[in-house]
């Protein structure tokens, strides 16, 4: 209890404090599709550390002020528990690697964001809105041994006349990139050569 | 003297509004195959979103879908969305198949060809294209004081859209033909106190010219 509401006060301070200093905040909301594609036989834990939980993006303006504040990790995990029981036989969540030792799952899953960059029309001139965001996955076995570990990167981008807003227009580029980092993901999982290895070996 | 003014105020609004609405349209269709389709039959109209500083707008893709689907003879048309979501991840910009010899390789899939089959999805037809502003010429100044307020000037623009279509048979894994339409048009926004927009529909007869040629293509040949 105690932990959460220091987690909440770890998102929410940063977020009143550049509100204060004239940053507009931006959390990443929307709704992703379920993959129709074959369950992989593995049974999965997933840990969301929290880094990639609490993740948070500022954009800067060209004079050094804080222009926006994206929090989008939320959407992460949201995107995740979509897209992962649809992949896999069984998915349990799990704190940490730690907790995952003795569970009798295949492998444990860590999903972690290593870059984020956004681009707007007003710096690029161009008319669209852009996201590009770069993951480090890793898969280790129950007892937290290696088993893969892969990048991957995401883009999306929402053209101008669309929206009203600045903000919408951020959040629908991002939600696009998010729905980008599932089909790739779902996609290209089973075929990383270590992970191919492993299950061929199963 | 009086007389002659007179004609000339009341001509100039007619003047503006019938330029208003010279949007010149022109379709160019190029069929590869036969086609028909049964009344249990549907078409899914896709937007193509690979290129990197424009996409085919959703708006379009929805007109020209709700165009096809008008009429006495209107086809069966897939929502796009709804289409991209239950197909996820196979229809996205980056998996999405570029050919119709990619889109035989996809129905391997049973998951995608179960969905196809369900949706009763006999043709795709992917749509390329967008409308660009040009020539933007004169500027509108506004004032507003106590005893009032009211805007004075003269703006002119062109409107250029530019769409291809391309039509795959799901049944042969086929491109059965492509349409493109190109529609020009120029819009003008005379303000005297008040602006009055005379805007060229050019967006809206290209999306109306090729779902009318879209859907006459489909239907027979």
């Amino acid at each position: 209890m105690k932990s959460s509401a220091l987690s909440i006060c770890r998102i929410l301070l940063p977020a009143l404090l550049l509100s204060a200093c004239g940053a507009s905040s931006v959390v990443i909301s929307g709704s992703f599709p379920t993959p129709n594609i074959g369950r992989l036989p593995i049974s999965l834990a997933v840990v969301y550390d929290d880094n990639l939980q609490d993740f948070t993006y500022t954009e800067y303006s060209e004079t050094g002020q804080e222009e926006y504040y994206i929090q989008s990790g939320q959407s992460h995990v949201q995107l995740f528990n979509a897209v992962l029981p649809a992949m896999f036989d069984d998915v349990t969540f799990v704190d940490n690697v730690e907790a995952a030792a003795g569970s009798g799952v295949d492998a444990v899953f860590v999903p972690n964001i290593e870059e984020f960059q956004l681009a707007l029309p007003a710096k690029t001139r161009l008319d669209v809105y852009e996201v590009w965001i770069k993951y480090n996955m890793r898969l280790l076995t129950a007892e937290g041994d290696y088993l893969a570990d892969w990048e991957l990167t995401s883009y999306g981008k929402t053209p101008t006349e669309t929206f009203l807003t600045t903000e919408s227009a951020i959040n629908d580029a991002a939600v696009v990139a998010l729905r980008d980092l599932a089909s790739t993901f779902a996609l290209s999982f089973a075929r990383v050569p270590e992970i191919s290895a492993w299950l061929a070996n199963r | 003297m009086k007389h002659a003014g007179g004609v000339t105020g009341k001509l100039l609004p007619l003047v503006l509004m019938l330029c208003a609405g010279c949007t010149s349209t022109t379709v160019d269709e190029f069929r590869q195959g036969e086609t028909g389709i049964a009344s249990h039959e549907t078409v899914v109209i896709l937007g193509r979103r690979q290129a990197s500083a424009r996409e085919t707008s959703g708006d379009f893709v929805e007109c020209v879908g709700d165009r096809i689907a008008q009429g006495a003879n209107g086809l069966s048309v897939v929502p796009e969305q709804e289409f991209l979501d239950a197909m996820f991840p196979w229809f996205e910009p980056r998996t999405a198949p570029m050919r119709p010899e990619h889109l035989a390789r996809l129905m391997v899939e049973e998951q995608v060809a179960f969905t196809m089959r369900d949706f009763g999805v006999r043709y795709i037809i992917w749509l390329d294209g967008y409308t660009e502003r040009l020539n933007q010429v004169g500027s509108i100044s506004c004032t507003v004081a106590p005893g009032g307020a009211g805007c004075f000037g003269y703006g002119s623009w062109e409107d250029d859209a530019s769409f291809n279509a391309e039509i795959w048979d799901v049944e042969s894994y086929n491109g059965v033909g492509q349409i493109s339409t190109d529609a020009t048009g120029q819009s003008f926004m005379p303000a005297i106190v008040i602006p009055i927009p005379l805007i060229a529909r050019v967006e809206a007869n290209a999306c109306q010219r090729l779902g009318d040629q879209l859907k006459s293509f489909v239907l027979g040949g």
